[in-house]
């Protein structure tokens, strides 16, 4: 499902000085496979994140989605490609604070026009599937941490993108509700799609296809 | 419902649309009330012949100048061109007051009924409530709505003038102009205060001195002309034909009225720039500010797949919702403040006027300059990457 090769990837420091984050990066992730990458804070796992799911550019390199070179693609493919194709789930949950909980998880379908009456009744679904199903009507700022981040797991799974994309997903959640999470990825790669998580807590990779460090700019297996 | 909390977080936004635009609204209400005023004057002068009796007298407004006695009346209506002189007379209501600023100026002006108004652009006050003054009519005024809200006067009521007694059987409608501050009564009731008011002419009248009747007192008289003819060449033939008069040449009095109003046009000019310049930038700036606070949400979006088209137009409709509320907000806070000065703080006096013009343009020009700014703001964020935008965001 997803496939990059070579990723380059440096931003510049305040005196115009490159600092290099990623230096030929290559990650491979089939359909059904659940990818965890780890390493050190400021290792570059989030941009590498930012890059696979099309948030960032790449300085150098290629990115796949399937049989379709997304890294090539302008902004217009790009959106289409982030929209159909990819669900992220942050660290820092960003949900939007002016909309309910239903309506953050709607606000995935409202970009790839979904029709709303099955969109809503599947994000309802999915609510009440990780337990806050009560909370629909809830703002983020009316929920805990766990809560929040279940609510942006359904809106990250709400389109069935092939293509799941969590960064650090359990950083700011205590073990029980990180439990929770993890376990739902866990079953989105059982059910079919490439998962991918960033993170630095060891129990992420219970259950991986394959564990990869971020070293030097380069993932080791 | 979720359009609505969308808005509601735009509130402080839309608060400071509201005090933008109604400061641009407040301002421009004051050009126009000034503006009104002197586009009234212009048309009053233009549409008539001024003319005076030679010399200074007690005579103010228009006709200022010494008496016009009814056969200099009588020789201007034989100059060729001329179509109706109707004698006139005006005074201050209140000699005692400085004469030095005309425009807030209260004036009796004294009409002979017996001849239709020569005005080409007045042929009748306006009359709001009651009626206009009919030939015969005696002690009975129509006054100015300034005149009549100054005194809490309406039809029925009763005024003193010269220590006798008025009825008000007419109240003007607010012309923004002159009239709002006059008193009209019948040109035999003005000659009756003229003499009560001038100790000099009262003086002349009983010395027998002059050979004056009651219809040589006029301070002045209003000129009209024939279809077809030239309004300043019968004024120069008047001029050239009738010694002892002074005749104002409409052309030439409407640009002394506007030369001598040049100062508050110039005001009036400059407090319009200064309203759109603080107005705008108040809008412009706190509606980009807006914008650029929701950049983590913006980036969101993105990373959830929205195109920049979809965003921009998401944020395209949300802001010319934002600025119309802010606007139509502005207006009617602009509104309630001058309604609320004018009736409590002005004396009766209306310092406001908001024109449609001026209402309308300043709602285009908020909901314009609102979306130039949100395209402005807009644009520039969507020229990040989303994950940039989240990080800036954040």
């Amino acid at each position: 499902m997803l496939r990059a090769v070579g990723l380059v990837k440096s931003y510049r420091a305040p005196t115009g000085r490159p600092i290099p984050v990623l230096a030929g990066a290559d990650l491979a992730v089939k359909s059904g496979e659940l990818a965890v990458v780890t390493g050190p804070s400021g290792s570059g796992k989030s941009t590498l994140l930012n890059v696979l799911g099309l948030l960032e550019d790449a300085d150098g390199g290629e990115i796949w989605f399937e049989d379709t070179r997304v890294s090539g693609l302008g902004r217009a493919g790009k959106s289409r490609a982030r929209g159909r194709s990819v669900g992220f789930l942050f660290q820092s949950f960003l949900l939007l604070p002016s909309l309910t909980a239903l309506e953050n998880v709607l606000l995935a379908g409202r970009y790839v026009r979904r029709s709303s009456a099955t969109t809503r009744r599947r994000a309802i679904e999915l609510l009440q599937e990780v337990g806050v199903g009560d909370r629909l009507d809830h703002f983020p700022a009316q929920l805990s941490g766990g809560e929040q981040q279940r609510v942006a797991f359904c809106r990250a799974v709400l389109n069935d993108p092939p293509l799941l994309l969590a960064d650090e997903p359990t950083g700011n959640l205590d073990d029980a509700n990180g439990a929770v999470i993890l376990d739902a990825l866990r079953g989105r790669a059982r059910a079919g799609a490439a998962v991918v998580i960033v993170s630095h807590r060891p129990e992420a990779a219970v259950g991986a296809s394959a564990v990869y460090r971020l070293r030097g700019g380069v993932l080791e297996s | 419902m979720r359009r609505l909390r969308v808005l509601r977080g735009y509130l402080f936004t839309v608060i400071g649309i509201v005090i933008g635009v109604a400061g641009l609204v407040s301002l421009g209400a004051m050009s126009e009330r000034i503006v009104r005023f002197i586009e009234g004057g212009d048309r009053f002068v233009l549409g008539q012949i001024s003319v005076a009796g030679r010399g200074m007298g007690m005579g103010t407004g228009f006709t200022a100048g010494g008496i016009l006695p009814a056969a200099m009346i009588r020789a201007i209506s034989d100059v060729p061109g001329v179509q109706g002189v109707q004698a006139q007379i005006m005074l201050p209501l209140d000699p005692s007051t400085s004469q030095f600023m005309t425009v807030t100026q209260e004036l009796v002006l004294g009409v002979d009924l017996s001849v239709p108004t020569p005005n080409r652009h007045y042929r009748t006050l306006p009359v709001r409530r009651g009626r206009y003054l009919h030939q015969g009519d005696r002690k009975v005024a129509v006054v100015g709505a300034s005149f009549a809200a100054s005194r809490g006067l309406s039809v029925g009521s009763h005024i003193t003038l010269e220590d006798e007694d008025y009825e008000v059987v007419g109240v003007l409608d607010r012309m923004l102009t002159a009239p709002d501050r006059f008193v009209v009564v019948s040109i035999e009731d003005a000659r009756a205060q003229w003499v009560a008011k001038d100790r000099l002419l009262r003086t002349v009248l009983a010395s027998g001195g002059m050979a004056l009747t009651a219809a040589d007192l006029n301070t002045g008289a209003a000129v009209g002309w024939r279809d077809g003819d030239d309004p300043d060449a019968v004024a120069v033939r008047i001029k050239e034909r009738v010694s002892g008069v002074n005749v104002q040449l409409p052309s030439e009095l409407s640009r002394l009225l506007r030369s001598s109003t040049a100062f508050f046009s110039a005001l009036l000019v400059g407090i319009g720039a200064l309203a759109f310049v603080i107005g705008g930038l108040s809008l412009a700036n706190t509606m980009a500010a807006a914008i650029f606070e929701r950049i983590r949400d913006f980036g969101v979006k993105r990373a959830l797949g929205a195109s920049d088209l979809q965003l921009g137009g998401e944020v395209l409709g949300e802001s010319l919702a934002v600025t119309m509320i802010g606007g139509l907000g502005g207006i009617g806070l602009a509104r309630a403040l001058g309604w609320f000065i004018d009736r409590y703080l002005a004396q009766a006096q209306q310092l406001f006027y908001f024109s449609p013009r001026l209402l309308g343009g300043a709602l285009v020009f908020s909901i314009l300059l609102g979306a130039a700014a949100a395209i402005y703001a807009t644009a520039r964020v969507v020229s990040l990457s989303p994950a940039e935008a989240i990080r800036r965001g954040a």
